[in-house]
């Protein structure tokens, strides 16, 4: 890296372009009539290959040059200033270029998969904002700012889970993502005023020179590590990611590889110099139990998403104990490789779901086409998807010659190298972490034998044909990446042109390992095909261990009773308080009211009233009627007489 | 025969009182100046019968010949002038004659 890199105007306009094409597509989503919806989607599509070419360019300029930054004023509270700003380095102009991409593909995706669906403008109007919401946390250089494209990046995900809103499950996960995301954002929070107290700067470069405060630090880096904990769906809030599988597959897609859930992973290696031993032990820990969670609870699952879904768990899982073991750059690389074949095997399923969804309409025969027992033998009928789904299902798998072989690779070394020498606690994650990518062998190829092998089942009736070619060009391209080459020319060392470039750590690299492990893989491959009849039917793992249930047992519950008391309390207490003391008000307001009106008023009135009497009674003598002024003139005299006389 | 004086001035302050009375209460303009003459004969009574108690003084007669003289005169003008307002407003009840009044 040079020292100082001045970027250009150029470099300027595609960041602003990369950004600004999403969020384009987003505003213009809304002002396409009804009518020509189907424009929607082309423009939708045509816009993310923009900013995916600007993306592209500015990866290309600020590869291994200095970071770019920016940094000004937003607002300044009680004498603070908080500034807004961007950073632009390796990571971030690599992990930009992939969330422009992927999300690109998935667009184009989307115009053969959503075609003629009713809401299609405002999916991907939100779409577009997803996307945008994103890169804004990517390219943020600026905690406060990230937290709230964290924050929209939340939003985006909930309307777009909740797309089918009609359908009541979706309703429901949508709800269900955004508020246990909330309960993660609430120790994020927490952790950013710990922060926040601490260097009085939200700014990521600033903090990188803040001094150590290990136990403030700790508890910061925690609370941080709770809203990853939510957005990356980690152990204990994992189980609004299975149940968001009601979505549109395509957005499954983007969740699980570029967006929502990355963007956990993404800011734990940004601010991992925040986080001190202990916290990394605890994230270590986190990151293995979701990681095993996920892994046995894939083995169970009938439902094609539901598999997919679990695995993206386990390999999150991965990722985080990679950074918890001190290694940004493994989980860095794993969630790069993982972004492109988690992406692709959505994809692929949702080709699976979309063409028998399509032949079920044809044939009026209706079966649940997401339940692996239901499909069967489809390997004639869909070759290519075929082919998609087994070069993705082994990069998940970790087989060699496929990225997932690398980034899995790069996991456990950084584990050998984590865990020294000797026996301690971390050789059993190390040992949690082997089983894991073993379990993760076993149910991909399960899952690909019990859709494309075996025999046909309910499918056999059906004329299913390959999607059209619109979805099929994402796939295949998503299915390029997937393979080595793209992360490192050597198939089994992973320290090739991206692992060195993401990171400080020198690397390391253990033939050891590397041999160990795909020895390891083709042992859990041999396993898998004579497994593969086998039912692990178990409910316990059917339902991920019951681990929703226990949360509402234990958490909800008691969260609604306390609730109901507060309620109560302030129903009683605090209503009766504020009712009291309007109705003295009220009360006081009347006395008032009656002493205004009779005594203010009755003074004045009474003044004028006797100023109109008294008029009235002079005005009297002067009636004009002679006879009148002779008897008063009578009178005075008689008056005048007798007060003489006596 | 001989009346005491205090009855002619009883009558004098019965006739005057009377007089006063048709004055005030009376709405036509001549029973009005009927009053007056009333009024103006009890005070000559009163001149002439006070003469009783002074028989040497003629001051009192004199002075009732001459309110007889100008209650003549008093009541030509005054009905002359009930005449004229009775041409001009058709009426000689003073309360209806109210042009100045409004």
């Amino acid at each position: 890296m040079d020292a100082i890199h001045t970027y250009s105007f150029f470099f300027r306009f595609c960041l602003v372009a990369a950004l600004a094409f999403p969020l384009l597509s987003f505003a213009l989503s809304f002002y396409i009539s009804e009518k020509y919806s189907w424009i929607t989607s082309v423009l939708a599509s045509f816009l993310l290959l923009l900013g995916t070419l600007a993306s592209a360019v500015v990866l290309y300029q600020a590869w291994n040059h200095s970071p770019f930054t920016y940094q000004r004023e937003w607002f300044s509270l009680a004498g603070y200033s908080f500034s807004a700003g961007l950073h632009i380095n390796n990571i971030s102009a690599l992990m930009l270029f992939i969330v422009t991409g992927v999300s690109f593909l998935v667009h184009l995706y989307s115009v053969g998969y959503m075609a003629g669906d009713a809401g299609i403008q405002r999916y991907f109007a939100m779409l577009g904002f997803f996307t945008f919401a994103m890169q804004g946390i990517v390219v943020s250089g600026n905690l406060l700012m990230t937290f709230v494209f964290w924050e929209l990046v939340g939003f985006s995900s909930y309307m777009l889970i909740g797309h089918w809103h009609e359908i009541p499950a979706a309703a429901e996960a949508s709800k269900r993502a955004f508020i246990i995301n909330r309960v993660g954002d609430a120790g994020f929070l927490v952790g950013l005023m710990i922060v926040w107290a601490h260097g009085h700067s939200f700014d990521i470069a600033a903090l990188q020179q803040l001094p150590v405060d290990p136990t403030w630090m700790t508890l910061a880096s925690l609370g941080i590590f709770c809203g990853i904990v939510g957005k990356s769906a980690q152990f204990p809030l994992f189980t609004w990611l299975p149940d968001a599988m009601v979505g549109p597959t395509p957005v499954s897609a983007l969740i699980h590889a570029a967006t929502m859930v990355a963007a956990g992973v993404f800011l734990l290696a940004r601010v991992h110099f925040l986080f001190t031993v202990p916290s990394l032990h605890v994230v270590a820990v986190v990151g293995c139990i979701t990681a095993l969670l996920g892994a046995v609870s894939a083995l169970a699952q009938h439902d094609i998403k539901k598999i997919l879904a679990y695995s993206t768990l386990s390999q999150l899982g991965l990722m985080v104990v990679a950074l918890g073991a001190g290694s940004p750059q493994a989980a860095l690389l794993h969630l790069f490789t993982h972004a492109f074949f988690k992406a692709c095997l959505f994809l692929a399923a949702g080709a699976v779901i979309h063409t028998l969804h399509q032949a079920q309409h044809q044939s009026h025969v209706h079966f649940d086409v997401q339940d692996i027992r239901n499909l069967g033998g489809l390997q004639k009928k869909l070759p290519f998807t075929f082919l998609i789904f087994v070069i993705s299902g082994s990069a998940l798998a970790g087989l060699p010659f496929t990225s997932g072989f690398l980034s899995k690779d790069a996991i456990l070394t950084a584990l050998v190298q984590w865990k020294g020498e000797g026996f301690s606690w971390k050789l059993l994650i190390l040992a949690a972490v082997a089983l894991v990518s073993f379990l993760t062998v076993v149910y991909t190829f399960r899952m690909i034998w019990k859709i494309f092998k075996g025999t046909e089942t309910a499918t056999a009736r059906l004329y299913v044909s390959e999607p059209p070619a619109v979805m099929r060009a994402p796939m295949a391209v998503l299915a390029g990446v997937s393979l080595w080459i793209w992360f490192s020319w050597n198939p089994f060392d992973f320290s090739g042109w991206m692992y060195v470039n993401i990171g400080e750590a020198k690397p390391f690299h253990s033939g050891i390992v590397s041999i160990a492990s795909a020895v390891w893989v083709i042992l859990a491959l041999g396993v898998a095909y004579f497994t593969r009849q086998v039912a692990f039917g178990s409910s316990w793992l059917l339902n991920a261990f019951y681990f929703d249930r226990f949360l509402k047992q234990f958490v909800e519950k008691p969260i609604l009773q306390l609730a109901a008391l507060t309620h109560h309390a302030d129903k009683k207490w605090i209503d009766g308080f504020l009712h009291a003391t309007a109705y003295a008000q009220l009360v006081v307001a009347h006395l008032t009211g009656w002493f205004d009106r009779a005594i203010v008023d009755g003074l004045v009135d009474g003044v004028a009233g006797a100023a109109r009497g008294l008029g009235s009674f002079t005005r009297s003598f002067q009636g004009g009627k002679i006879q009148l002024y002779i008897f008063w003139a009578t009178f005075g005299i008689i008056i005048f007489i007798i007060w003489t006389l006596l | 025969m001989n009346v005491p004086v205090h009855h002619f001035l009883y009558l004098g302050a019965f006739l005057f009182s009377a007089g006063l009375v048709v004055v005030i209460s009376k709405r036509n303009t001549i029973m009005v100046l009927l009053g007056l003459e009333l009024m103006l004969n009890a005070s000559n009574l009163n001149l002439v019968a006070f003469n009783r108690l002074h028989p040497g003084n003629l001051q009192g007669q004199m002075f009732a010949i001459f309110v007889i003289v100008v209650a003549v005169c008093e009541a030509a003008v005054g009905l002359a002038i009930v005449l004229r307002i009775y041409q001009e407003y058709q009426t000689s009840v003073p309360d209806d004659v109210n042009e100045l009044n409004l």
